[in-house]
């Protein structure tokens, strides 16, 4: 060899430097990777082997005020297919064909079942319920043959009572995105069932439970590696939740509407010579001493049943249908409504609390209110049905609900109001009016007690005739009438609050949710007591307007004070209304009925009213027969 | 020692060359086989257990392999190596002839025609190649008297090209990869002048960047090349490979998780891991003192063999040490380099420790060669 000793020792120290230089880069990335990043790798190895397996929690029951079962559950033996993970496999015709055959359904069944459009991708299909033990147990201890398949604990709310309060207790559905962001943190996922409207989604809280999960190690191939599971949390049920409501007044409450309404549309209108449509309506029932919703009813309404793994699609649209007048709505809370002479009692309150009348002082009533001077067809306001009632003081103004008594409180409020102020507004407000009325449930809606900023600013967006507030519209106001609007709800509040003294409470659906004082009408028993016997004599007195309506009632055993109303609405038939409480002295209960183009409230409305408190007196409960009142 | 030794085959005095056999490469051989063992137990016993299988049967096939090797270890250290420089063309012949029938009646397994199946075994000629053209190179370069001139220097390039050009067909980038490294170091130490190498390893980058550029490398050849790179980048296979390969490592730790206990090893995580992935197993379970303390044994392995190099007698021994020495470091740093994502992966196994017979066999022969250089370094 050529190569000088001295060049071959050099290149062999090249040699030996060159692997060394290799040795120490190899230690160099070991410390790296072990040392200075190892945190990372570690969470990384730990979320590899970890899989984590949901189980819903049985969602708690909704109970009424005596324990009755409002909304139950169902759990029950399932065989769910996951379509996500179907979808992902390459031998999904196969499954199919094993499970079609297990289950005993045909292919197109099954291909159906797995379609179905109601669950999202993420949500297990269940295609066979109430499985039995053996085929349960089978496709659990034969995972390898059926991936994407699953035996599992289904749990579904059940409605022991059909439809019976629907729109108070609300519905379950899937979560959607909104919810998701929104409720994250307290841990939802894709494909969990939330409550979606009334009770179920006020008591979410409470009715939900914690989900149990399952700790899995797997393996790479994402089978579960045999053994103990990792950890293990139970899930926990959900807290029943009792509500203030009372099965059966909400029974009787439903049913009575409905007659009602049925009764109605048997009647013709004596404007058009129409039948009353009386598409819809509402009716509460509250407990005065705290605010406590008895009974709740909306009609039309629909069958919470329906959304039990999703509602289909054409029962949705059906239920979106103008035509069907939006079931899904609850009216009591949501359904604005011109109170008419109900709110005499508002306009009664804010003239005798400011000393504008007395007990005692009269008016002769000829039936036509003439505005001071000022001329022509739009100065002259009339009684409803054009009577007349001769003298009245405050008391018959009610019982008779003379129009043209109030007209002139009306206007007066307007023309004093140096001295009295927005009184009416103020007053309103006070019963509860033009706010939300607190209560949990969804929905809710203020209403308006229109005053001169008010007309000033809707002017703004609405054409109007003139954005000016003028007499006529204290006149229209002090009626119920003009822009008024309210709920079936608050207005029930509003007599409760009244028939309480003066104690304006939150309304409330949960009896573990303690009562709520929003606001206090003062009242003296001297300015409260001639309205009151107003109230009582509208149901008493053969001229009340209640009278006819409450004929053979058993006023002795549970006496009602309240109001007829029948409210104008442009382009379509009179609203009926009716608003009371009993027992007159010392109420119990506050009822409203409200239904929509049904005529005269003592035609209409006190009927309904009549049989909810015949029931809640313990009295048989007999047909619904229209009233007489004309108002 | 006894005068009927089998040792009497050399041209030495084998008896009296016993007297210096380096007994501290032995061991540390014979202790990284154990380890070898020891991991691929580790990192195969809950798969094959979970499969209904003997836990201990790659282990049980690798302590085979072993003892084979402890064999052949000992005759490679026995017949002087100076014999084999009169048998090296033939060593070369069947060589050659080995890789070409393999291409032609090789079993197929994983995309690779590289073995051949004898029995319930697989013999990989590639590996034992990479020895024969250690012993070849030898045997030729020392043969040279004169300065290697360019046409030796083709000479010695065509003797290394061959068996590489049909090793790269089966296809088995890594290990034509392993042959590279061999002639490299070979080439620095045989004599050839600094511009002959200089201009060589010009001559070699540009054939990088060309077979890279105009698509020599299969598509999946390129992207395992790459990956390392930007494993973000890619979410092939490959890229999931390494992520596992570096979560088992990293997550080792100082002390790693304990024998047996490793997660991403007991759950088939990484996968090839008793095999090309085998130094995850180590890091996982072991953690950076057994990571560091086989490194250690690895570097023990290198230091006897450049010390061999050394001291051999002649240039024929020293041409033999250095091509084990590029073998098995390269090897070592390509395998672990691999596994921690600083070298691209290819399918190099880990001498002594992978799983395998081929590999396990040819690194004993190797290190038997350096036995038998360092032995013979006085006679």
């Amino acid at each position: 060899m050529a190569v000088a000793a001295e060049n071959g020792r050099l290149r062999l120290a090249v040699v030996g430097v060159v692997v060394l230089s290799l040795f120490s880069a190899l230690f160099a990335r070991l410390w790296y990777l072990q040392v200075l990043d190892s945190r990372s790798f570690v969470a990384a190895a730990t979320t590899n082997q970890v899989r984590l397996v949901y189980e819903d929690a049985p969602r708690g029951r909704i109970l009424d005020r005596n324990g009755n079962v409002l909304v139950d559950n169902r759990r029950t033996q399932a065989i769910t297919v996951s379509r996500h993970d179907l979808e992902r496999l390459k031998n999904a015709e196969e499954v199919k064909a094993r499970l079609s055959a297990l289950l005993a359904i045909s292919r197109d069944e099954l291909d159906k079942r797995i379609a179905d459009v109601r669950y999202s991708q993420y949500k297990p299909i269940p295609v066979a319920e109430d499985v039995s033990e053996e085929t349960y147990t089978y496709v659990k201890e034969h995972q390898r043959d059926f991936p994407a398949v699953d035996a599992t604990i289904v749990s579904q709310r059940t409605y022991p009572n059909g439809d019976l309060a629907a729109h108070l207790l609300g519905y379950v559905g899937e979560i959607n995105d909104s919810e998701l962001v929104n409720r994250k943190k307290d841990g939802y996922r894709l494909g969990d069932s939330i409550g979606k409207s009334g009770a179920e989604l006020v008591f979410e809280r409470d009715l939900r439970g914690s989900p149990g999960v399952t700790k899995l190690q797997v393996n790479s191939a994402g089978e579960v590696v045999k053994g103990e599971p990792l950890a293990v949390v139970a899930a926990q049920p959900g807290k029943d939740v009792t509500l203030t409501v009372d099965l059966n007044v909400q029974k009787l409450a439903e049913d009575s509407l409905k007659q009602g309404l049925e009764a109605a549309r048997s009647a013709v209108d004596r404007n058009d010579k129409k039948h009353f449509l009386a598409p819809a309506g509402s009716t509460v029932v509250l407990d005065p001493r705290d605010g406590a919703v008895i009974a709740m009813a909306s009609y039309p309404t629909y069958n919470p049943g329906d959304f039990i793994n999703g509602i289909k699609p054409d029962v949705f649209a059906a239920l979106s249908d103008p035509a069907s007048h939006f079931p899904l709505n609850n009216r009591a809370l949501t359904g604005l409504y011109a109170p008419g002479s109900t709110f005499k009692l508002v306009t009664a309150v804010a003239a005798i609390e400011r000393g504008m009348v007395a007990a005692n002082t009269t008016i002769t009533d000829t039936g036509v209110y003439n505005l001071k001077g000022c001329k022509g067809e739009r100065c002259t306001f009339r009684n409803a049905g054009g009577q007349s009632y001769g003298r009245v003081n405050l008391t018959r103004a009610i019982t008779v609900s003379s129009d043209v008594y109030f007209y002139g409180l009306g206007a007066r409020f307007w023309q004093e109001r140096g001295q009295y102020g927005n009184g009416i507004q103020e007053t309103a407000r006070k019963f509860g009016f033009a706010s939300k009325t607190g209560i949990a449930l969804s929905g809710d809606k203020a209403g308006v007690i229109p005053d001169p900023e008010w007309k000033k600013s809707f002017c703004k967006n609405v054409r109007c005739v003139d954005d000016r507030w003028f007499t006529g519209d204290n006149i229209n106001m002090a009626i119920g009438q003009g822009d008024v609007v309210v709920t079936p709800l608050q207005l029930a509040n509003a007599y409760a609050t009244f028939g309480n003294g003066g104690t304006h409470y939150a309304p409330r659906i949960g009896a573990a949710e303690p009562p709520k004082v929003l606001s206090t009408v003062e009242m003296t028993p001297a300015m409260r007591q001639p309205i009151l016997t107003g109230l009582k004599q509208a149901i008493s007195k053969d001229d009340g307007t209640a009278y006819g309506a409450f004929l053979g009632y058993p006023n002795s055993a549970l006496p009602v004070a309240g109001k007829t109303g029948t409210a104008q609405v442009r382009g379509k038939q009179d609203t009926a209304v009716f608003a009371a409480f009993a027992p007159a002295d010392n109420p119990q209960y506050a009822v409203s009925v409200v239904m929509e183009e049904a005529g005269f409230g003592g035609a209409s409305a006190a009927p309904v009213a009549r049989r909810i408190f015949a029931g809640l007196a313990g009295q048989p409960i007999t047909p619904i027969q229209l009233g007489t009142g004309v108002d | 020692m006894a005068i009927s030794s089998p040792a009497n085959i050399g041209r030495g005095n084998a008896a009296s060359a016993w007297r210096h056999v380096d007994l501290s490469l032995v061991v540390t051989t014979l202790l990284l086989a154990a380890f070898g063992l020891l991991m691929i137990y580790s990192a195969t016993r809950s798969r094959l257990d979970d499969a209904g299988l003997d836990p201990q049967y790659y282990l049980q096939r690798q302590a085979l392999f072993v003892t084979i090797g402890l064999g052949v270890m000992l005759v490679a250290a026995l017949v002087d190596y100076r014999v084999f420089r009169d048998f090296a063309p033939i060593i070369y012949a069947g060589t050659v002839g080995a890789l070409v029938l393999v291409l032609a009646l090789g079993s197929v397994h994983k995309g690779q025609q590289a073995a051949f199946d004898v029995g319930p075994f697989q013999l990989q000629p590639s590996e034992f190649a990479k020895v024969s053209l250690i012993v070849c190179l030898a045997a030729y370069a020392s043969s040279i008297r004169t300065e290697v001139d360019g046409r030796k220097l083709l000479v010695i390039l065509g003797l290394a090209g061959l068996p590489m050009g049909l090793i790269y067909l089966q296809p088995d980038l890594g290990t034509s990869l392993v042959f590279a490294a061999i002639l490299l170091g070979m080439l620095l130490i045989s004599g050839v002048k600094a511009r002959f190498l200089v201009a060589l390893l010009a001559l070699a980058v540009v054939g990088m960047v060309a077979v890279v550029h105009f698509g020599v490398l299969k598509d999946y050849q390129y992207k395992r090349l790459t990956s390392f790179l930007d494993p973000q980048a890619d979410t092939t296979r490959s890229a999931y490979n390494l992520a596992q390969s570096k979560t088992a490592i990293g997550s080792g730790g100082i002390t790693g998780k304990g024998l047996f206990k490793g997660t991403q090893t007991n759950l088939s995580y990484v996968p090839e891991q008793h095999t090309d992935f085998i130094f995850t197993a180590v890091g996982e379970q072991l953690g950076l003192a057994g990571s560091v303390a086989l490194l250690a044994l690895f570097a023990v392995i290198a230091w006897r063999t450049w010390r061999a190099a050394a001291l051999a007698k002649d240039p024929a021994g020293t041409l033999v040490c250095v091509g084990v020495l590029a073998m098995l470091t390269f090897q070592i740093f390509e395998n672990v380099g691999m596994t921690m994502g600083i070298m691209p992966i290819t399918g190099i196994p880990l001498p002594l420790l992978s799983y395998g017979g081929s590999s396990t066999l040819a690194t004993f022969a190797a290190i038997g060669l350096v036995l038998n250089v360092h032995m013979r370094r006085f006679t």
